[in-house]
């Protein structure tokens, strides 16, 4: 297994390598004056200046290769540029913005999965039953609405009508203690930091702002998981050592744990897996409703600002994570299915 | 196991009432404005050309003078201690010297005193530094008579076209250098401004508003790492990128509010109140300033008292106007133009998906199609001004009579202007190209900046009305990139385009500049056609009206210049927009200028509970 791991990772610099050329290669269909647009955001900034002083300045008059150069080699130094649309560094907005994005996966994935698996095994226990209907119809609803539409009309409720749940990733006290006060950023998951620093108050107000964001993105998540879960266990259910394991005398609930729903995992984990590399690349409409400043947001921000340096400084990251996550997943099929060998 | 999700939610719900221990009541020293998207870009007043970070600096630091209640006629004092008048002997018969005397005791947020080297350097380091796209070009047009650094490094003797300043002689740097020191003389307690000509407006470029006349701290910038003053060194600081230079994210001002944080990955700067303000302090203690690019979830933050004021667009007004206890000011005079305008001379080779044929010949358009004066008249008389303003712009603005607005003075009210009229548009067209056009017809691409739906909706009025007047006559309104769209005018390759221009400073020489001259922001953007046509009949005038020191000159010239603006139907301007604001009933103390890029002045606000 440590040869299969080793060799995966190496294959890590080809994919990063590949990934950028295709970016820079895109960009080279682009004129110098049309990356300015990343200076001059909109017309109302166009004012007394010159393009061409920009253009040089910034070195966008250069060839594309000259420029992939350049950027190789600071990357090797460890300066990934810098982003205007972010207003900083690539490397700091990613680690400011990209804890916000882990906090809420880590709060989202345990309701999407454990939602989506249990809708799942009820829907395929009661397989074309008032039960099976039900749940199906129910996280097919979900599945069709479209994110901000769910998104806005949570936040209406929660926010609008009964005050719980704010948007934003804390509300204005908690910021400003946050910000300027002595507390120390140890992960910049503001629900660990809240308690590392000693701070419930804080805990709680950073969970209040996952809690609505979380509901949107397992409710609309559900209905994936739960075809995958129902017709995958559907098929378990009719395998010989199922009938087995009944014709044996073991309990219903014994054949269903431990010889149906283990058995169906492998589709789910291998599901699940995309979905947290989903949830870490950022899910952009639920940021963008729930002003929740994660790495999605930032990104879709960056592109449509033609902010180039942090669109590479980004691809690289989540491509990375995108090797390494798959890697775990190959991981989990040998934990879950014991006739699964890496090699 | 339904059991205990029923007891999780009961126990999520008992925690989420129990929120009101934690909530913040209402504060009356804290006020939230929640704009769209964009914040600041940078927090350096030698950079910042943005309103964003307008916004920050109008707040953080203070100028030599201010509008008294935001009103432009109304000049006073801010950091100088008198406004500068022939009258007063301060000023130069010739409009050329400026004596300037300085504030005593004013502190800075470090507890610095202000001093009148402070304000010498403040402008000596923003020209040196000149950061390209920056604003500096206000000081060296009035001081030197050119736009830029690299202008007086050719004044100096060298060649302003160098990749790299290290490229260039120190000995000519050192030139440069004395060029622009010698426009600013210390005596005593005050500072001299030597112009190269009168220019009416300069003490405009000094006042409240503007970014770009800041004043910082010598003793402070140079203890973080910005230019000592020594004349060989400037160089080192010259058109760094803005996150390199020294106030990008932070600031040492005397102005009511300090800088405490500027969060960038939250999107938001919090100002805290400067005690020792000169003025007495302000009333709020902290200000914050966020950006959420949602417009509902704004509104919500208003709605919820989270927000006390918010950026609502124009076409969103009307969703908020019914809103409880939410007050909405409309009607904000702003100095402001919207213009069409027409490219001269339009390339024709890769440019066939708005020019089609290049050719005058019913599938396209030649290249010189604008250049008949003809063809811009009718297109001026097809366009439905009044339909536009209020069906579209919803009423919030004036049509023009001209390409400055009207709320500045020497424009001629009087002047006649271009009316929807499809007689007269028929009339021009058929006297275009001598009978051709209306015998072939054309067919033209006309464009607009994607997502500014506005633009695209007074396109399609043109189009409809152009269309109408003649079936061989095609217009076809296209919707590009904001990118793409920079890139085409960088090569003035749109035939017809849709731009704004949002004062500088408040005189008529601010708009005279980029719409008629041959130098000027939009000229380039329209083909050699204009340029030809500016330098024959715009340049001398324009140049004569910032010089003329005599309003009654100075009118004669700018309603001259005017009249040859319409007659020759340059551009189409069409429309002249006034600005609102969106807060809670309980903001009170609210001033609107149209000179602040600043959308609230917050040393004037209190918020006081209904």
């Amino acid at each position: 297994m440590l040869t299969y791991i080793a060799r995966r990772l190496l294959f890590l610099p080809v994919v990063l390598i590949g990934v950028t050329l295709l970016i820079f290669v895109a960009m080279s269909f682009l004129s110098p004056y049309q990356l300015v647009s990343t200076y001059i955001k909109s017309p109302e900034e166009l004012k007394n200046q010159s393009l061409d002083d920009l253009v040089r300045k910034y070195g966008l008059d250069q060839p594309v290769h000259v420029r992939y150069v350049n950027w190789m080699k600071n990357l090797l130094r460890g300066d990934l540029g810098y982003s205007v649309s972010a207003n900083m560094s690539v490397s700091e907005a990613i680690a400011k913005r990209f804890p916000a994005t882990v906090e809420l996966a880590l709060f989202a994935i345990v309701p999407v999965v454990l939602g989506g698996i249990w809708l799942g095994t009820i829907s395929a226990k009661h397989y074309n039953r008032p039960l099976d209907h039900f749940s199906r119809t129910f996280a097919i609803i979900g599945w069709s609405l479209p994110d901000f539409v769910f998104g806005l009309i949570l936040l209406m409720v929660f926010y609008g009508v009964l005050g719980w749940f704010p948007p934003g990733r804390l509300s204005m006290w908690a910021d400003s203690i946050v910000l300027t006060g002595d507390f120390v950023s140890y992960t910049g998951l503001n629900t660990v930091d809240s308690l590392l620093n000693g701070r419930p108050d804080i805990f709680w107000d950073s969970v209040r702002h996952l809690i609505a964001p979380v509901m949107t993105l397992s409710y609309l998540w559900w209905a994936y998981l739960l075809r995958i879960t129902r017709s995958s266990m559907l098929e378990v259910m009719n395998k010989d050592y199922v009938r087995t394991a009944r014709a044996k005398g073991l309990t219903e609930k014994v054949v269903m744990n431990r010889h149906v729903r283990r058995n169906a995992m492998i589709p789910v984990a291998t599901v699940s897996g995309s979905m947290v590399l989903g949830l870490l690349g950022g899910v952009v409409i639920v940021e963008t409703v729930f002003d929740y400043k994660g790495i999605g947001l930032l990104t879709a921000t960056g592109a449509q600002q033609l902010d180039y340096t942090l669109i590479l400084g980004t691809t690289l990251f989540y491509g990375m994570l995108l090797v390494l996550i798959n890697l775990v997943v190959d991981i989990l099929y040998a934990v879950i299915d014991p006739r699964v060998r890496l090699e | 196991m339904k059991t205990k999700v029923f007891s999780l939610i009961v126990l999520l719900l008992t925690l989420s009432l129990s929120v009101s221990v934690f909530a913040a009541p209402f504060d009356p020293e804290t006020f939230v404005y929640v704009g769209g998207a964009g914040g600041p870009q940078t927090l350096d007043p030698a950079a910042a050309y943005d309103t964003a970070s307008g916004e920050i600096i109008h707040h953080v630091y203070d100028n030599l003078f201010q509008y008294i209640n935001g009103e432009l006629d109304n000049m006073g004092p801010m950091l100088a201690t008198e406004v500068p008048t022939v009258a007063n002997g301060l000023m130069s018969e010739d409009g050329r010297t400026i004596r300037v005397p300085i504030r005593q005791g004013v502190k800075f947020h470090d507890g610095s005193v202000l001093t009148v080297e402070d304000v010498r350097y403040s402008f000596m380091r923003g020209m040196l530094a000149d950061p390209a796209g920056g604003p500096m070009w206000m000081f060296f047009e009035p001081l030197l008579g050119v736009q830029t650094m690299r202008d007086v490094i050719e004044m100096a003797g060298g060649s302003g076209d160098f990749a790299d300043i290290k490229d260039v002689d120190p000995a000519i740097l050192r030139k440069a250098y004395d060029l622009v020191a010698a426009t600013m003389e210390v005596d005593g307690n005050d500072l001299i401004f030597h112009l190269v000509d009168p220019y009416p407006p300069f003490i405009n470029i000094l006042a409240k508003g503007g970014s770009w006349s800041a004043i910082v701290c010598q003793e402070w910038m140079v203890a973080h790492g910005d230019w000592d003053g020594n004349p060989d060194t400037w160089a080192k600081w010259y058109d760094l990128a803005v996150e390199d230079m020294t106030l990008y994210d932070q600031a040492n001002g005397t102005g009511p509010f300090k800088l405490s944080t500027w969060d960038k990955s939250g999107a938001q700067v919090l100002l805290s109140r400067f005690d020792e303000y000169w003025q007495g302090p302000a009333s709020l203690k902290s200000v914050v300033i966020k950006n959420i690019p949602e417009l509902a979830t704004r509104q919500l933050m208003l709605r919820a008292g989270d927000a006390d004021a918010i950026y609502v667009g124009q076409e969103d007004l009307p969703q908020v106007r019914s809103m409880p206890d939410v007050v909405v000011i409309d009607g904000l005079p702003q100095v402001t133009n919207t213009v069409l305008f027409y490219s001269f001379t339009i390339p024709v080779e890769g440019n066939e998906d708005l020019v089609g044929s290049g050719k005058l010949d019913g599938n396209g358009i030649p290249s010189d199609f604008f250049a008949d004066v003809n063809v811009r008249k009718a297109f001026n008389y097809s366009f439905d001004y009044e339909a536009f303003l209020q069906e579209v712009a919803l009423g919030a603005g004036v049509t023009p009579v001209g390409p400055i607005p009207q709320s500045l003075p020497y424009v001629n009210t009087e002047q006649e202007y271009y009316y929807n009229d499809p007689a007269k548009a028929t009339e021009y067209f058929k006297k275009a190209f001598d009978g051709e056009l209306w015998e072939k017809g054309f067919e033209v691409g006309i464009v607009y900046n994607t997502g500014n739906n506005t633009r695209k909706t007074a396109l399609e009025i043109l189009e409809y009305n152009v269309e109408r007047i003649n079936p061989k006559f095609k217009v076809n309104v296209i919707g590009l990139e904001w990118a793409t769209v920079l890139d085409k005018l960088r090569s003035a390759s749109l035939p017809v385009f849709v731009m704004g221009w949002l004062m500088d400073f408040p005189d008529t020489h601010n708009f005279a500049v980029p719409f008629m001259h041959s130098a000027g922001t939009f000229a380039g953007y329209c083909g050699q056609g204009l340029i030809d046509l500016a330098k024959e009949q715009f340049d001398e005038l324009v140049e004569a009206g910032i010089k003329a020191t005599d309003p009654e000159e100075r009118e004669k010239i700018y309603f001259e210049l005017q009249k040859r603006y319409v007659d020759l139907a340059v551009g189409m301007p069409f429309m002249e927009a006034t600005t609102h604001r969106v807060m809670r009933d309980w903001v009170q103390g609210f001033i609107y200028s149209p000179a602040y890029s600043a959308q609230y002045d917050y040393y004037t606000i209190q918020k006081v509970q209904k």
